[in-house]
Parts: C-alpha cells; structure tokens; sequence
C-alpha cells in the first residue's frame, strides 16, 4: 500500500517495453524484424535484424553460367526484375567485352524505365497503406502496375520474373502489338499520376503524418552512402542515369527530382516526380527507338577474360550494383551485389529513435525496401 | 481540409467508374501470344516421332536442373526414314521445379522445346508434377493446335533435311 | 402505405389478444408480460445482429467500388450471403486462449464490450410508438452505457498478456475517454434547442426541418467524435493494423473476436441510428414507414463512414488527442454557447433564416480552428543513453521521492 498521508507522496516507476516489430508483422514489407524498446510510444532503441529470406543467391551464381544467373537475379527485388537483370547483364557484358546493339540499349531503357514506375507504384502504395489508408491508393496503384505487367507479358511472356535481358541484348524483339499498347499507356499514365496526386499530395492527415519527419540530411545521407529516391529526397541531385550514364541515358531529357529537407514527405513525393521523369523518358526513347538486331551475336556460354567488371544502374530503389569476378570459366568466380535497400537500411536506427511507435511503421515504409533484395 | 476533401472526390470519382476486377474462375484475360507457361515437346508429325533427339543441352542449360533426359538411337533413321539419328529415350520434366524462364527453348538446337501456355496446373501428389514425355508431348501438340507450328521460320529447313 | 406502418403494432396487439384468450386468468397479467418482454428483448438484440451482417456486406462492397474492385460476391447472388459464410465461418473456429492470460479478464471482456451496444437499441425510437422504452433521458442512457465499452477494451487489451494488445488498450483509454467530452457537450447543442433529452421528443421536434440545418457545426463535431469513439477511420488508432497488428483484440480468435467484430460495428449502426436521430429527424420522412426511414439514413450515414475510411490515412496518437482537447473541444463550447445566444433571443422557435447564418458562423470557426491547430508541432523526442537512460526511464511520476 502506498501511504498518502504526510509528505509521501504516490511514486510509481516506468519500465521500457521491448517489442518484436516483425518478422510476422503487416507492415514489415516482407519477413524484416525490428526489436524495439518502447518508452510509452516513443522508440529509444531499435536493433534490425534480418537474414530471413536468405537464399545465397551470390553463392548459388558461383556454381552456375552467366546465363543461368539472370533468373537469380529476377529474385532479387521481385518488384523490379528488370533494372535486376540489366545491372547484372551490364556487369556481364564489361566482363566479356560484348556490345549490345543499339535498339536492344533502347529496348532495355523503356523496360527499365516502366519497371521504375511499376516499382516506385509499389513503393508509395505500400507507405500510404503503413499510414492507415486501408489499402485505396494501393489499389489505385496495383491497378496501373498491372497494366505494366501486360506491356511485359506482351515481351518477354512472363509477369514477375522476366529474365528478359541477355548477355548482349534482349532474349525477344519488341512484337507488334507492343509499341501501340505503349503509347496507350504513356498517354494515360500522366492522368493517373494526377490521380495520385489529388489523393494524397495536399491531404492534410499525410502532410501532418509525413512533414518534418525523420530528417535525413544530405551529409548524413552521404556519409551513410543512401542512393536512390532517400538520398534525392534529401537534397543531393545524385542519380547514376545523369552522374555516370549507362545505355543510352545520355541521349534522353529529363530533370532528377530533388527534394528540400529530407523529411519522410519528401521521400515521397520524390518518388511521386520520378515516375513522371520515366514517363517522359519512355516517351523519348520510345521516338528515338531504332531498328535492327536486338541480340549480339554471342555464344550460349561465355567464357569471359580473367578479370573483374562493376556495373551499377539507378534501380528504383537506389544504386544497384553487379561485382563479377571471372577465372575464364563457365561460371563467375565471385558474384557480389550491392543491394540499395540492405545499404540504404543503414540510417534505419538513426532516423527512427525518438520518434513513436505509429512514426516508426511510415518511416520505415518511406524506405521502400524489398526483403528480397536486402537479405539476398 | 482542402486536401482531404479533394482526396474524397477523387475516391468517389473512382467508385463511379467501373471496376477492373476480371472475375478469374470464370473469365479469363487474354494471354499474351508470348505467354510463358510450362515447357512442352513437340512432335514431328510427318515422320511421327519427337522433333527432341535428346541431346540433353536443355537439361544442361537450365538453371533449376529441373529436367532429366536420356538418349538412345533412332530406329527410324535405320530404317530411313528419318533424319535424325538419336532420339529421346525418355524425357521427365519437374513441373514443380520448373521456373519458366525459356531458356531451354532458346538453346534448343532442334527446335523441339516450346514453352507452351499451360500454367494452371495442380496437385496433391509430391510427384504429380513429374511430367513425363507423353505428357510433354501432348502439351507440345495442345500448343501447336491453338497456335499453330511453333518455329513456322524454320519448318522449311527441316523437311528439306528429311528430303536428303 | 398504411397497412405498412401499421403493422407491427397490430401485430403486437394480435398476438397479446390471443395470448389473452389462450390463457386462464389467473396467470395471465405477469405470463403476457413475460412473454412479450422476452420478445422484444429477441427483437431488441436480433436486430443489431441482422443489421450488421448487412453492414458488413455493404461496407466490404462500397469498400471494393472505392479501390476499383468488386468486392465479395462468390456466396450467393450478388455475395450477399458473404456475412452469413463469415458468420458461420467464425462460429465453428476454434476458441484459442492463450499461455498466460488472466483468463477471467479475458472471457468476461467481449461479454462487457457487447452488452452495452445492444442495450443501446432499447431507447432509438423507430417510428411514433416503436422503441423498447421511452426514457425521458434516452441521449444520456446511450452515451453513458456505451461509455462502457473503454473498459471493456481495457479489460481485453490488458488480459491479454500480448504488447501490441497493451498498446492498443493503453491508445483506446486516452482516445475514447477525451472525445466523449466533445462528444456529449455537441449533444448539449441539440438538447438546448429541443429542450429534452427524450430522443422520440428531439425527433418530434425536427417534424419540419431536420436540426442539422440549425447545427451545422454541432454536426461536424459530433460526426468526428463519434468517428472516433467507434475508432473508425481515420481514428482506428485502437486497431491501427499497421502498427499494432489488430490492437486489443490481437490474441482473440473465434466468437470472442467476432463478439468485438459484432460490438464495433452494432456501435456503428446503433450511433449512425442516433445521428439521424439528433440531426436528421430520426424515422420521419415522407411515404415510407418511420423505421424504413431510419434505416434509410442509418445506411446513408454508415456510407459516410465508408467513404472516409476508404479515402483517410491514419492520424498520429498524438495528433488525435490535440484534435480532442485543442479543437473539438473549445469548438463544442463555441457551438452550445451559440446555440443558447439564439435560443434565448429566440424564444418560440429559430427563425428559418438562421440556418445559413448557421452555416457560414460554423465554417468559419472552424477555418478558424484549423488555422490554429497545428499538427506539425511534434518534435524528435531526444532519447538519451546509457546510464542517463536508466535514469530518464525510472524517473518516478508525480514529483516524489522514493
């Protein structure tokens, strides 16, 4: 019994409570596992951890051909293949020194650049959900990226693993039922954007949920070598298509959305501007687009010099990088893979303590990472 | 306040539209000419034997090992009345193994691998996806019914091969 | 249409003279009270039941349309027997309590939840002469009985011996506790004007023109805390899947989650039921009998909900409370302090030009408001480490010493 008479008076003692965020948990985006400590809803420690969906895909490419490893790659970030199997294709392609013919360059940007906005759909459908808007964006967004899965069926015959690039081009020339089916889609997708834009840009309950949220600055961005759509958001205009342009990237216009403080906002309406940059560059390429082979003449199974290639591309989720490593086998010696979303998780504890617990789930969402991707 | 009233409208303008749910069981959407379902052998019908020889370069090729085949000599070509001198002894493909990426179509020398569009199939048996070469064939030759010839560009080239 | 309107009553009636007739007289006056107790009780309890299995299938299929799809309608024409199939579906699962509860607790709780929203269905009148009882403080009765269901979520968040479920409790007691404030002083707006708390008086009273045109922002007020008190969105912080999986009733399975299922949404309809009944003058209306009539405006309210909860995202616990105490609040003050300025100058009933008066007072104070409720104010909490940690998380509340 607590005593209240006299100078006494009531005391009670608060504890932390440490909580399992994951890996069972609706918005972990995949099997991700935070053990969290709780001061009431305020977050003052967060451990991540991960590893469960790991599957050894840089070991299982030691023991198989360079072809063979582009269906490894499709399972990387199962939402974007295709920006999966270029990286790794260009990595492939340096280390055998095979050049590409131009439309399959052309070919493989206008597939890069929709699995961009099938992903980044992905992305911003799966934060809006973390912020408890029951799934309506989602939908909204689900809607059109299956309208880029059609244009990718209509390629390559599949829906979600592609494996559609090849060592030297594609695996298929664009059929003839593709490029008016693209043109019907680059001219509604803008439409649909504004869709977006009306839903939730201005939304006062987003803004207030988003604004001034886990300010991520720009040194802190650098320092912790985040790339993609988090590093834009906070300030530096760094996007591998325009710093260090691979396949055609150079011929196209397009601007690298920017954006001003690094706050949670920001990282999504970075995300929000960029699928209207893809637009305009699918358009231009979709112009420029060339005719002739779209597969160079290479062998089924390469035998590349001893040596080692990096290739890197802008993936949705930021830089994605192939390190291949060749012995004048079949098979590459060593495959390594920058993953962006394992790298951009760095800054997850640093952005997240001090903030709540209902703070904790969008922050992470604003990261839009692929568990695919992370623990590889 | 603006902006959660526009965020209303626009959900209200969806709902008057009509919805894009393809009811599945009863409908389905039109495949792609490209769609990429299970892998089939096809048959060569003139000489009524497999196009496959067995050479084994699929199997060897494919990333998930999800095919196992064997070789044997063509009684046909003894006879002469084929050209191709092996022939597929058996042929077992695991369905359940299988991650449809076509490349086995594509090494093909013989053009004798297609992917065909089959790709609703289930089972309860842990072996029930073993699809052995009659089942093969007989998804090659649903596929070239609804289809057509798969390699109509190099259907030339092998009856002038018989021809000789 | 009148044979319609007439029917229940006659039939009630019908029903008393041949239970008279059938019985001997000795035991006839307490039988005849006794049976048709218990049979408006059935009634009284089967009608949420019946009520929220539509619900469910309207809210699933308005829900589909606003996200671009179907919604359910695999189980009989149209889907409509979907609630039947979730019903029976929920019914035959297993009951799993789990390691550790206080099982007392834990039982009892769907029981304190439930019982509260169903009484409610005793005072809505649902037509000139249809309700269980006429209270003549029918409006306190449903706030003060479903004020209730705060403990009922407490009981089951904290039994449940699961953190996710503790912090859903530990939102549920903040959130539910601040919005009955707004919630009964917006009320206080329409018992001024009407004079009574008898909810089938309020109804007579708005036979010409419904109240919300006479309280517009009493309207508003009510309708946002009302979302909340029912945690609906963008106030579902109690079950806010995202972040605490499904809040106070995570480790519930079976019949017990579908008891709070039943108890959410029987709230849902009983308040839709109260609205129309404060604002939108309950079962009257032209043509239709009076409990068509209130059935009509309950789904039309139930929609609303449906169309915020499809459009929303979710607010921060700490933006709810400010939007409780820093805007509902003085906002409700506002509203009745008004509302008595012109009942008093007004003496034998408003005048019907007040209604945009009304209106643009209201919009304006809350454009007002608005302005001054500032969401963004929340800061980075600075968490500090090591042994000053210790220290900051064992600090003792209230001031004292050990």
């Amino acid at each position: 019994m607590v005593k209240t008479n006299g100078d006494a008076k009531l005391t009670l003692k608060t504890e932390e409570v440490m909580v399992n965020i994951g890996p069972q948990h609706p918005s972990t985006h995949g099997v991700f596992r935070m053990r969290v400590t709780f001061d009431g809803e305020v977050v003052t420690e967060l451990e991540p951890i991960f590893g469960y969906l790991h599957r050894g895909s840089e070991k299982l490419a030691e023991e198989r051909t360079y072809t063979q490893v582009i269906t490894l790659t499709d399972r990387l970030d199962y939402l974007a293949s295709m920006s999966n199997n270029l990286a790794y294709v260009l990595a492939a392609e340096k280390l055998a020194g095979i050049q590409p013919p131009e439309r399959a360059m052309y070919i493989r940007v206008i597939m890069a650049e929709l699995m961009r906005i099938a992903s980044h759909c992905m992305g911003l459908g799966f934060f809006i959900n973390d912020l408890g808007a029951l799934a309506t964006p989602l939908m909204y967004m689900f809607r059109e990226r299956e309208k880029i899965l059609d244009l990718f069926e209509l390629v390559c015959g599949a829906r979600i693993t592609f494996s559609y690039m090849r060592i030297g081009g594609v695996s298929g020339d664009l059929p003839e039922e593709f490029m008016p089916a693209l043109v019907k889609f680059i001219n509604e997708m803008p439409g649909y954007i504004d869709e977006y834009e009306a839903l939730l840009r201005e939304n006062e309950i987003l803004i207030s949920r988003t604004k001034d949220i886990a300010i991520l600055t720009a040194e802190k961005a650098i320092n912790a070598s985040v790339t993609g759509p988090m590093l834009r958001a906070s300030g530096v205009p760094w996007d591998l298509r325009k710093s260090d342009p691979y396949e055609v990237y150079d011929r196209f216009d397009f601007d690298i959305p920017v954006g001003s403080t690094g706050d949670t906002y920001d990282r999504f309406l970075v995300r929000l501007e960029e699928m209207r940059e893809s637009v305009l560059i699918v358009k231009q390429a979709m112009e420029q687009i060339p005719s002739g082979p779209f597969r160079a003449l290479a062998p089924a199974l390469i035998h590349p010099p001893v040596g080692e290639a990096y290739a890197h591309v802008e993936a949705p989720k930021g830089e994605l990088g192939f390190y291949l490593v060749s012995d004048n086998s079949i098979a590459p010696y060593r495959c390594k893979i920058r993953a962006p979303s394992f790298i951009n998780l760095t800054v997850l504890r640093d952005l997240i303590i001090g903030w709540k617990l209902a703070d904790l789930v969008v922050i992470f969402g604003s990261f839009d990472i692929n568990m695919g991707e992370v623990d590889r | 306040m603006i902006g959660v009233i526009k965020g209303l409208a626009t959900t209200i303008k969806t709902m008057l539209r009509s919805p894009v749910t393809v009811q599945y069981p009863d409908k389905h959407l039109p495949m792609a000419d490209r769609f990429m379902g299970f892998p089939g052998l096809l048959w060569d019908v003139k000489i009524d034997e497999s196009k496959c020889v067995g050479c084994k370069v699929c199997a060897r090729y494919c990333p998930t090992d999800c095919m196992y085949v064997s070789i044997k000599d063509n009684e046909k070509y003894a006879e002469g009345k084929s050209h191709r001198k092996k022939m597929v002894d058996d042929f077992v493909l695991d369905i359940s193994r299988c991650i449809v990426c076509g490349i086995c179509v594509e090494v093909c020398n013989f053009d004798a691998i297609v992917m065909t569009q089959i790709h609703e199939i289930g089972n309860t048996g842990r072996r029930g996806l073993w699809a052995d070469m009659d089942t093969l064939h007989a998804m090659g030759k649903e596929y070239e019914e609804e289809h057509g010839p798969a390699y109509p560009e190099n259907q030339a080239v092998g009856e002038e091969e018989t021809a000789q | 249409m009148d044979w319609f309107y007439e029917l229940w009553p006659k039939l009630g009636e019908a029903f008393r003279g041949w239970l008279e007739s059938a019985l001997p007289d000795s035991i006839e006056g307490w039988v005849i009270y006794l049976v048709l107790g218990l049979l408006s009780m059935l009634v009284i309890v089967n009608l949420p039941i019946v009520g929220v299995m539509a619900m469910i299938y309207m809210e699933r299929r308005l829900l589909g349309r606003f996200q671009n799809r179907l919604g359910p309608n695999r189980v009989g024409p149209f889907g409509i027997l979907q609630p039947v199939a979730d019903a029976i579906k929920i019914m035959t699962k297993e009951d799993i309590v789990p390691n550790g509860v206080d099982r007392i607790v834990f039982n009892i709780a769907p029981i304190v939840m439930l019982t509260p929203i169903l009484l409610m269905f005793a005072v809505i009148p649902y037509g000139g002469d249809t309700f269980l009882t006429n209270l003549n403080v029918g409006i306190l009765f449903i706030v003060a009985i479903t004020a209730v269901d705060t403990i009922a979520i407490f009981m089951a968040g904290w039994s449940s011996n699961n953190k996710y479920a503790l912090f859903g409790a530990m939102r549920a007691v903040a959130q539910l506790v601040s919005y009955e404030i707004p919630l009964l002083i917006a009320i206080l707006g329409v018992v001024v004007i009407t004079g009574t708390m008898n909810l089938n008086e309020i109804v007579a009273h708005q036979s010409s023109l419904p109240l919300i045109l006479f309280q517009p922002l009493g309207f508003v007020i009510f309708f946002v805390a009302i979302s909340a008190e029912l945690n609906r969105s963008p106030f579902d912080l109690l079950e806010a899947d995202s972040e605490i999986i499904a809040g106070f009733h995570t480790e519930y399975s079976g019949m017990k989650f579908g008891m709070f299922q039943l108890a959410e949404f029987a709230a849902l309809m009983g308040y839709s039921a109260v609205i129309a009944t404060l604002y939108l003058s309950g079962w009257e209306g032209p043509g239709l009998p009076g409990y068509l009539w209130l059935f009509v405006k309950v789904f039309f309210i139930f929609g609303i909900f449906v169309w915020t909860r499809a459009t929303l995202p979710r607010l921060r616990i700490d933006q709810v409370m400010a939007l409780a105490w820093k805007f509902l609040l003085p906002l409700s003050f506002l509203n009745v302090a008004i509302t008595a300025v012109e009942v008093v100058v007004w003496e034998n009933g408003l005048p019907e030009w007040l209604i945009p008066v009304n209106i643009v007072i209201g919009a304006g104070l809350v454009a007002i408001m608005h302005r001054g409720l500032n969401f963004q104010g929340q800061t980075r909490q600075v968490v500090p480490s090591g042994p000053e940690r210790l220290a900051a998380i064992n600090r003792p509340v209230g001031g004292g010493t050990e």
